[in-house]
């Protein structure tokens, strides 16, 4: 097909799960797993549709499409573009094909709920998928906005969607608060750029951008950061994230977790890198970094002394969060690639452990670690997909955290950034000892004398493939690294990483971006000694983490996530205010 | 005087935020969002206008204006109110999901007090 006939399809991309969303509740009537099965088949055609363009998109194209056939003039654009690139469908991709993989994994599990309950499900689900494909593939900044918010309702709603538990509507109210605030800045820091510069597509405000920065700008930078960073659930906008996914069924866990937060950190990634460019003397990068570097020790130190297995797994997400953006910040081509294998990564191995705490809830009702144990010799499939999860987040080769964690390492000792390196070693240390102590505790230990679980069911077939499925993902991702990376990843730094170039393919519908091919050497001696050292460190770190976790230092730490509405709204106003100071402050100066 | 609103605009919107951070009230917290989002919607009217503009309304301009001249001419900026159309959509919508899920709180945990509502922390 011509370029221009696949540019034409993208709006399918979003139109096929809208248009499903609209119908599962109504095909709720026809029969109860109606709607699962319709989400299943719309999800396929999505990930099939978007394949069709991988190749182009993947070889180095930029297929842009404007809708309704408002083509800019002169370089001034009026209509709402999308276009695809390969860092954003390397997004909606995962989205599509881990998006049919959840569902598969609901109709499992879920699927004896009533006609009315799965119809909404279907809906909100297949809602999000849509928000989220729609804001990787966006290339204006108000269309962005939209997609935010139509992902932000379908999140609140899936959040208090299993009413049985009064916990689920906590989290709800956590999440709403935290993401309307999180919306209001990126309402008002798109209005700001567009009074400015009278832009909102990507590639205009970009070249409107390339002069002088004014402090506006700048402004709306911090508040685009801040509004995208609380999706991404970055400290200290992170207040919602480990409520709502402890409240959520598994695979919404797993939704929220691989993908949805995802959002966050690939719009910033956009903004930052392809919108305004870094090099413009700012301190956009480093406000990057220190947000990611507190995010990644952050996370992993809560996820330390978590009892909650869906807690534990949720602060491990702040902390993944953290690194992915840390990656971003190095830019340069070996950390961008591996913020976007990351984020490839991310979206399996943390699925895969969601759907594994949400199988044991499934088994036996357990979701304290303290009540779990022996697990391993009751279900050795479980134990075996959960432990290739955790070695792959500890980064152990050949699964597939090992490469992008070694990018991202690799970026930070050849920019000669010796103390974000100790940081980031510091946060794979804690991260190796959480996930450690939680699967050493669920799985291989004995259970502790005294405990009775509340039942004792059988996983289903689909909830054994799917599981199955992710997990070879982790290892096929980690053995293949080099087409990986030269197919994917490569391009997606190319195209964050050539602004003008992005500019160009979206404004003239269609263009070309270099591919920077990534240095990367699977048995690069110090990558391997770094994994050596994180583990050997992390034993007693982990041991440590069992044993103080009633301590007062350690209760005293806790109590800083004090689970008050107003404290999470305060600390993101906090991190909010402190963005908007230190890029405004420069440019004052 | 356009500066008394982006005055009012920050008043409207620093209220909101005190009342989202100190108020323990569900509903309280949903008042302050509310009244928060409706300043976002005076500051973007605000940034929209122009010195002297009319509206942007091409149908049967005033006086003398023939639609090509107003096209020509001086309009407030309907980008910018289109902003705030889609958003008060948008408002609506999580203000519908605010209250319905605030409703339940009470139906649940019988009060309205946030501090009360805190089982998830640490």
């Amino acid at each position: 097909m011509s370029r221009a006939g696949l540019s034409s399809l993208l709006p399918l991309a979003v139109a096929i799960p809208l248009a499903a969303a609209a119908i599962s509740p109504l095909a709720a009537r026809l029969s109860r797993r109606a709607p699962l099965v319709l989400s299943a088949l719309a999800l396929a055609a999505t990930g099939g549709l978007l394949a069709v363009m991988a190749p182009t998109v993947y070889g180095g194209r930029i297929l842009s499409h404007f809708m309704g056939h408002w083509l800019p003039i002169g370089g001034h654009a009026l209509g709402i573009a999308f276009a695809a690139d390969a860092w954003g469908i390397t997004f909606a991709l995962a989205t599509a094909f881990l998006g049919l993989l959840l569902v598969v994994y609901t109709l499992s599990e879920l699927g004896d709920l009533g006609r009315r309950e799965l119809g909404g499900y279907s809906c909100l689900f297949l809602l999000l998928c849509a928000a989220l494909i729609g804001a990787a593939l966006t290339a204006d900044l108000f269309n962005l906005f939209v997609w935010f918010e139509v992902a932000a309702l379908a999140s609140y709603a899936l959040t208090a969607f299993f009413l049985e538990r009064p916990i689920a509507l906590e989290a709800a109210f956590k999440i709403l608060v935290l993401t309307t605030i999180a919306s209001f800045a990126i309402f008002i820091g798109a209005a700001l750029i567009y009074a400015d510069h009278g832009a909102l597509n990507f590639g205009q405000i970009h070249r409107a951008l390339a002069g002088h920065l004014r402090p506006a700008d700048l402004v709306a930078l911090a508040l685009l950061i801040g509004g995208f960073a609380t999706k991404a659930g970055l400290v200290p906008f992170h207040g919602w994230l480990p409520d709502a996914h402890t409240a959520a069924p598994g695979p919404i866990s797993a939704l929220f977790s691989g993908l949805m937060v995802n959002l966050g950190v690939v719009a910033i990634g956009r903004i930052v890198l392809d919108v305004y460019t870094p090099a413009v003397g700012h301190h956009v990068l480093g406000l990057l970094m220190v947000l990611g570097l507190i995010s990644a020790v952050g996370g992993a130190l809560f996820a330390l002394f978590q009892d909650d297995l869906k807690r534990l797994l949720a602060y491990d997400t702040i902390s993944q969060m953290g690194v992915l953006v840390v990656g971003l910040a190095t830019a340069t081509v070996g950390g961008v690639a591996g913020a976007g294998y990351h984020l490839i990564d991310h979206a399996l191995f943390k699925a895969l452990l969601f759907l594994c705490a949400g199988s044991i809830v499934h088994m036996t009702g357990a979701t304290k670690l303290s009540e779990m144990g022996g697990f391993g010799r009751r279900s050795p499939l479980l134990a075996a997909a959960f432990t290739v999860g955790a070695l792959a987040i500890a980064g152990i080769p050949p699964l597939n955290g090992y490469v992008s964690l070694g990018l991202i390492h690799d970026a930070l000792r050849s920019t000669g950034q010796a103390v974000p390196f100790a940081v980031m070693l510091v946060a794979q240390v804690l991260t190796i000892a959480a996930l450690g102590k939680a699967t050493w505790q669920a799985f291989y230990r004995r259970l502790p004398a005294g405990v009775e679980h509340e039942r004792d069911e059988r996983l289903h077939p689909g909830m054994v493939v799917t599981l199955a499925v992710l997990a070879t993902g982790c290892v096929a991702f980690g053995v293949f690294p080099t087409f990986v990376l030269d197919h994917l990843a490569a391009v997606a730094a190319g195209v964050l990483l050539h602004p003008a170039a992005y500019a160009h393919g979206v404004l003239a519908q269609g263009g070309a971006v270099p591919s920077m091919p990534v240095p990367f050497d699977y048995t690069y001696w110090s990558d391997i000694l770094v994994v050596g050292c994180t583990v050997v460190a992390a034993v007693p770190v982990a041991m440590a983490g069992m044993r103080w976790a009633g301590t007062r230092p350690v209760v005293a730490l806790r109590r800083v996530q004090t689970g008050s509405v107003n404290d999470y709204a305060a600390y993101l106003v906090v991190g909010l205010l402190t963005a908007v100071l230190v890029l405004a402050g420069t440019a004052l100066r | 005087m356009i500066v008394v609103n982006y005055l009012a605009a920050a008043a409207l919107f620093a209220t909101g935020l005190y009342a989202v951070l100190t108020k323990r009230n569900l509903i309280k917290i949903v008042m302050g969002l509310s009244l928060m989002e409706g300043s976002t919607y005076l500051f973007l009217i605000s940034l929209a206008y122009r010195a002297k503009s009319t509206a942007p309304v091409l149908l049967s301009p005033p006086g003398h204006l023939g639609p090509r001249a107003l096209a020509h001419g001086n309009v407030a900026d309907p980008v910018l109110q289109n902003f705030c159309l889609t958003a008060i959509v948008i408002g609506v919508a999580v203000t519908g999901v605010f209250l319905a899920v605030t409703v339940r709180i009470v139906q649940h945990y019988k009060t309205l007090d946030a501090d009360r509502v805190r089982d998830l922390r640490g």
